[in-house]
């Protein structure tokens, strides 16, 4: 690989030409530049949580005000936010735990038996299943839960999140997998272990970090999910995301109070996703770039 | 169970559970809009008791001003506009920043926020940004322009897609940050001394390097875009008029709005047909990217 570049380069023109080499400090400067694009709309939605209605329409946008912090106090005086931010707990911990139980020994197996079986097929399948889009089916399940009874439960978000859930994380898993050396497994077993136990004790412990990026990517992911839990619940599991509809009054729409909701369904989780960024990171690309 | 046949069917002990649960949660939807596509229904009927309306549902979804042939044309100018200037600024930042030698943990640590706020969220509050005394013409305002009214079918559509392009640039720029990274130091090294440009390292070395992971990060992102419903809907519900109205938004605006299910799962199923055809092109060009890689 590296020779095959460096021959390439032989055959480049032999003149240098400088001229296109950014400064360092030019660098920085649009480095910078492109910090502070994605971070501002970021920033201006936490800064205006302690704005008053009217600083939060003005033109030009306020920097400079009176804070208050009667935006927190509205919502967390409302018994909904906080009910809804516990469905959202429950239902995302509860599927993220359900997929990674299902998803784990399936992940081993896709790798480990790579040799005897054309796994490979098998995870694409998985794949091609997970990308169905949701708003297809959201509907027929809307029909179905319905029929049975589950409408309006944290049960059918439980089961519909572990759906697309499960095979994700198999693709998130077995990256981390990969990086596990077979021998050690197999180690295990040729001292007397049964392949289960030989999960238990080495492969787990040996792949726990990634396991815990994978986790915390399926969570976020449970967490954040609209349209599944914006058809399929109404009143009683309602989960966060959907609150947003409550902001919108016939007297307009309540920014602050908005601005207050968005941040607290968020920065949590933020701060999950800094804790793990570097497997975070190798985790997004199902392990094609190590972290 | 002889020793061999149970290593046969080992793996699907494995495999086994995961593998019911996926393919029950995705067959009985469809088969539930196979039945629904051919009957006579309003949303809350039950599909089995509801008459049948033979293929007059096909009649309505691909007739007259065509919902579908819209929803196609607006899911292919989102997905192909929004994909192409995500993979187009990710990279120009990426090989930006990779040289901000010690910020770079602070700066990657930036652009790991969008990718994590709720979608929901995100939708909500950009629809404040871009009214018309908001945020963003506020920020053009600033380089001279005159404000624009995003609400209005003519920029609707891009300020879906610059909210999308906010949210996910920073995955692309993650992942080729961390490819960069991955670029042996001897290879730049050798390269400098051998006197090349900056355009050269770039052409000969970077971007040859980086083709497989650009190829992956398309492909993840694709598939999302197809499909997306969220952001649409929560800032402009399909609107003005259908000046949003992707195909994952008409399949809600016939199933819900009109409370016509036998077209509506038409509709679902030509995204689902979409959807696995421009992800099986993708997956097969990924496929190979992973080998490559």
């Amino acid at each position: 690989m590296v020779a095959q570049f460096l021959t390439g380069m032989t055959d480049l023109p032999p003149q240098p030409s400088r001229r296109l080499r950014l400064g360092p400090a030019m660098t920085a400067i649009l480095g910078l530049l492109f910090v502070a694009l994605w971070l501002f709309p970021f920033a201006y939605m936490l800064l205006s949580t302690l704005k008053i209605p009217i600083d939060n329409i003005s033109t030009p946008p306020k920097f400079v005000f009176t804070p208050t912090t009667e935006n927190f106090r509205t919502v967390f005086e409302n018994p909904d936010v906080l009910r809804f931010l516990r469905s959202s707990l429950i239902v995302a911990s509860v599927s993220t735990a359900i997929a990674l139980v299902l998803a784990f020994p399936a992940a081993y197996a896709l790798v480990r038996f790579r040799r005897f079986y054309r796994t490979e097929r098998v995870a694409y399948l998985f794949l091609l299943l997970q990308l169905l889009p949701i708003i297809s089916l959201v509907f027929p399940y809307f029909a179905i839960a319905q029929r049975l009874g589950i409408r309006d439960t944290h049960l059918i978000l439980v089961i519909v999140y572990t759906y697309w859930n499960v095979a994700w994380a198999i693709w998130l898993i077995r990256g981390f997998i990969e990086a596990v050396p077979a021998e050690l497994d197999e180690a295990a077993l040729v001292d007397g272990c049964s392949r289960p136990q030989a999960l238990w004790k080495v492969v787990i412990p040996v792949s726990a970090k990634g396991l815990v990026a994978a986790a915390i990517l399926i969570f976020i992911g449970a967490w954040n999910e609209f349209t599944l839990a914006f058809f399929l619940t109404a009143r009683n599991a309602r989960t966060y995301p959907t609150v947003i509809g409550f902001f919108l009054t016939h007297s307009g729409i309540r920014w602050g109070e908005m601005f207050v909701a968005a941040s607290l369904g968020t920065l949590p989780i933020v701060i999950f996703a800094l804790l793990v960024r570097k497997s975070f990171i190798s985790s997004l690309s199902f392990g094609a770039v190590k972290g | 169970m002889s020793r061999s046949s149970f290593q046969r069917v080992e793996p699907w002990l494995y495999v086994g559970p995961a593998l019911v649960v996926t393919l029950v949660l995705a067959i009985s939807p469809i088969a539930y809009l196979a039945q629904a596509m051919f009957k006579d229904m309003e949303f809350g009927d039950p599909v089995g008791k509801a008459p049948s309306a033979g293929l007059g549902n096909f009649q309505v979804a691909f007739e007259g001003t065509a919902q579908i042939l819209d929803g196609l044309r607006l899911t292919a100018v989102y997905t192909c506009v929004a994909l192409v200037l995500e993979l187009m600024l990710g990279l120009i930042i990426a090989l930006v920043i990779e040289n901000l030698k010690r910020l770079l943990p602070f700066v990657m640590s930036v652009f790991l926020v969008p990718m994590v706020v709720m979608p929901a969220m995100v939708a909500m509050v950009w629809r404040l940004y871009f009214s018309y005394e908001g945020l963003v013409n506020w920020v053009i305002g600033l380089v001279g322009m005159s404000p624009l009214n995003w609400y209005g079918p003519e920029h609707a559509m891009k300020a879906v897609i610059i909210t999308d392009v906010w949210q996910w640039t920073p995955f692309f720029v993650l992942l080729f940050t961390a490819g960069l990274q991955n670029v042996p130091r001897e290879i730049k090294e050798a390269a400098e001394v051998d006197g090349a440009s900056s355009l050269q390292v770039l052409r000969r070395i970077k971007l040859p390097l980086l083709a497989p992971l650009m190829v992956i990060a398309a492909t993840l992102r694709v598939m999302e875009l197809v499909r997306q419903f969220d952001l649409p809907y929560i800032m402009f519900g399909g609107g003005p008029g259908s000046a949003t109205r992707t195909l994952p938004l008409a399949v809600f605006n016939t199933t819900v709005q009109k409370l016509d299910v036998g077209v509506g799962s038409v509709l679902s199923l030509v995204l689902i047909l979409l959807v696995v055809a421009v992800s099986w092109l993708f997956l097969i060009a990924m496929k190979r990217a992973r080998v490559a890689h």
